[in-house]
């Protein structure tokens, strides 16, 4: 009964929310618009917007040694759990025998463990300098805490599943992912698409105005 | 049944490998069979061991001799002759794995048991007779920086991956005598299953907080003049009056390198455990184990008494791991001699000032200078 819900009805319930609540929340982005800018520009608003949008993937040399750690650990997370989502061998399989119809070449084993290692350790990083930083910690609030969390549990039941030899862990892992799709699109989990359009908009609003920044 | 042909026949070739362990053969015997009970003379050597132990309780430090003679012993005697060409390969049936399973079953699971609820007995009957030990004078409210961000996120993360690898290793261990009548034997399965995926993982996280570790507090833990005064007080538990410490005293230094050199152990047993393709044989990985086993108990037995002074035991202690700051009296009580240093080069924060530092309104400083008063 149980894994006939998890593997059935509440599986593509999360995917519906999933995608009706991203898609629904950018055209509200998109929507939402902004006053007319009145000035007359300085510069292009393209380029800056393009400028901007990969400039800030290296942090600002002034304050690079005082946020490295976040830095590090940030891209540690990401780049892993990147890798795990798309390139881990059970993923590859799942989504081509259940979304995609087709699949690509998984990671070696070795480098899925390694994988999962870096988002371990950039996620704990992250979390705890979210704890330990006064500043952080003002500017948290609970669903960053909530996204953190559910993140770390959907990869910790990922893991315990490696050996893919248990129902129950397998469904474990599942139910957390369905748990994670459904919390998506109403968190600052949504920041997986929206941080492209932000840094966008605030690299043209630069250029516009010539601000090098 | 062609295990069977294939033990026999792996058993006859060590049979005629070495002559010398040939029975002589009595006249009554029929043509063809060279012994009089050929299947006891071919299981002994398969097994080319003699006198393992029973499955019983098994002595640690014997079985760490036996297991370093026997690593020695294999490297002289050659093992059977096996088409595959890998680490033991040539060995059919490892006599001593069966003492290296006793001990861990047996002896290993009921002294780690006994550890640990010896160590929670002990901390128990401590906070009850003397409670949460107090700041003299009380909270000034005044306070001084005491770590960085940087060395709270490093003391934190280790915590964090020590704990999972702390409760998974012990499940691992204790599962079998103490969860198995609680949940039975298949939630136990997925449950030590799962332990064990999320130890092999989390371990060389560990090694690399243990790294960040040792860099960051190295310095700050050599022992210096006036530590063993702390040593002969106790801690202050022995005599009148407290015991003087630097920025870390005595107790906590001892801890320190006991966490960076007992964790290096454990750290490179379990690497070797978790690679098993680097040609270490079933003997190594077996005094691994019990290494690993042992060194782990030590550390987490220990870490709980470290956990209890850090928190509930100790007024204003975990304040220094919380918000980088500690209450000036303190470091007077605690650590005075780098207290002293505090107030001669001004480095109070003033409650209001500490206040405004955490993000908190300026009055959220009051009840805790009220308290000090």
């Amino acid at each position: 009964m149980i894994q006939y819900l998890i593997d059935g009805p509440l599986w593509y319930f999360s995917l519906a929310v999933f995608f009706i609540g991203v898609v629904w929340q950018l055209i509200a982005v998109v929507f939402t618009g902004n006053k007319a800018d009145l000035s007359v520009p300085r510069d292009s608003a393209a380029s800056g917007a393009i400028k901007t949008f990969f400039s800030r993937f290296v942090p600002h040399r002034e304050i690079a040694p005082a946020i490295m750690l976040p830095v590090v650990a940030g891209y540690m997370f990401h780049l892993g759990l990147f890798a795990l989502l798309f390139f881990a061998a059970p993923h590859v399989v799942f989504l081509e025998e259940n979304l995609l119809g087709f699949g690509w070449t998984p990671m070696p084993h070795w480098a899925f463990i390694v994988a999962a290692q870096f988002a371990f350790f950039g996620l704990i990083v992250l979390w705890l300098r979210r704890l330990v930083n006064p500043v952080s910690r003002l500017i948290s609030t609970l669903d960053d805490h909530i996204a953190a969390i559910l993140t770390f549990v959907v990869m910790l039941t990922g893991c315990f599943a490696l050996l893919e030899g248990s129902t129950g862990l397998r469904l474990l892992h599942r139910f957390t992912v369905e748990l994670w799709l459904i919390y998506f699109p109403f968190s600052a989990l949504m920041h997986t698409f929206t941080f492209v359009p932000s840094r966008m908009l605030t690299g043209a609003w630069f250029g516009r105005r010539g601000v090098d920044a | 049944m062609l295990s069977l042909v294939l033990t026999l026949a792996f058993g006859l070739q060590l049979s005629s490998a070495d002559a010398s362990n040939i029975p002589p053969q009595k006249p009554n015997v029929p043509d063809g069979v060279s012994a009089l009970n050929p299947g006891s003379d071919l299981w002994r050597e398969v097994r080319r061991r003699d006198g393992v132990g029973e499955f019983n309780e098994v002595n640690q430090g014997v079985l760490v001799k036996d297991l370093l003679s026997e690593i020695q012993r294999s490297r002289q005697v050659p093992q059977g002759i096996s088409q595959v060409n890998q680490v033991d390969s040539g060995v059919m049936i490892n006599a001593k794995g069966r003492r290296w399973a006793a001990f861990r079953m047996t002896t290993l699971a009921s002294y780690s048991g006994i550890a640990l609820a010896a160590i929670f007995v002990i901390i128990i009957t401590f906070y009850v007779v003397r409670g949460k030990v107090p700041i003299e004078g009380g909270l000034s409210g005044n306070m001084v920086k005491r770590f960085t961000d940087y060395e709270r996120i490093t003391h934190w993360t280790l915590a964090v991956v020590f704990l999972l690898l702390a409760i998974t290793g012990l499940i691992l261990l204790l599962g079998r005598p103490l969860l198995i009548p609680l949940f039975g034997k298949e939630a136990f399965a997925l449950l030590a299953s799962a332990s064990k995926e999320g130890h092999n993982l989390f371990g060389p996280l560990f090694l690399v907080s243990l790294i960040m570790m040792l860099i960051s507090f190295a310095r700050r833990n050599i022992y210096e003049k006036g530590d063993l005064t702390w040593l002969l007080k106790g801690g202050g538990l022995i005599g009148k009056g407290h015991a003087s410490g630097g920025f870390f005293n005595m107790g906590e230094k001892t801890w320190y390198w006991m966490v960076i050199l007992i964790g290096l152990v454990i750290s490179i047993s379990g690497l070797i455990l978790v690679s098993p393709n680097f040609g270490q044989g079933r003997l190594i990985m077996e005094l691994m184990h019990i290494v690993h086993a042992v060194s782990a108990m030590i550390l987490i037995v220990v870490s709980v008494g470290h956990m209890y002074l850090g928190s509930i035991g100790s007024e204003g202690a975990l304040e220094g791991m919380k918000t980088g700051y500690v209450d000036i009296n303190w470091a007077d009580a605690h650590h005075d001699r780098w207290g002293k240093h505090c107030h001669e080069e001004d480095l109070i924060v003033s409650a209001e000032e500490y206040a405004r530092m955490q993000g908190q309104p300026a009055d959220s400083a009051e009840p805790a200078m009220e308290q000090g008063k």
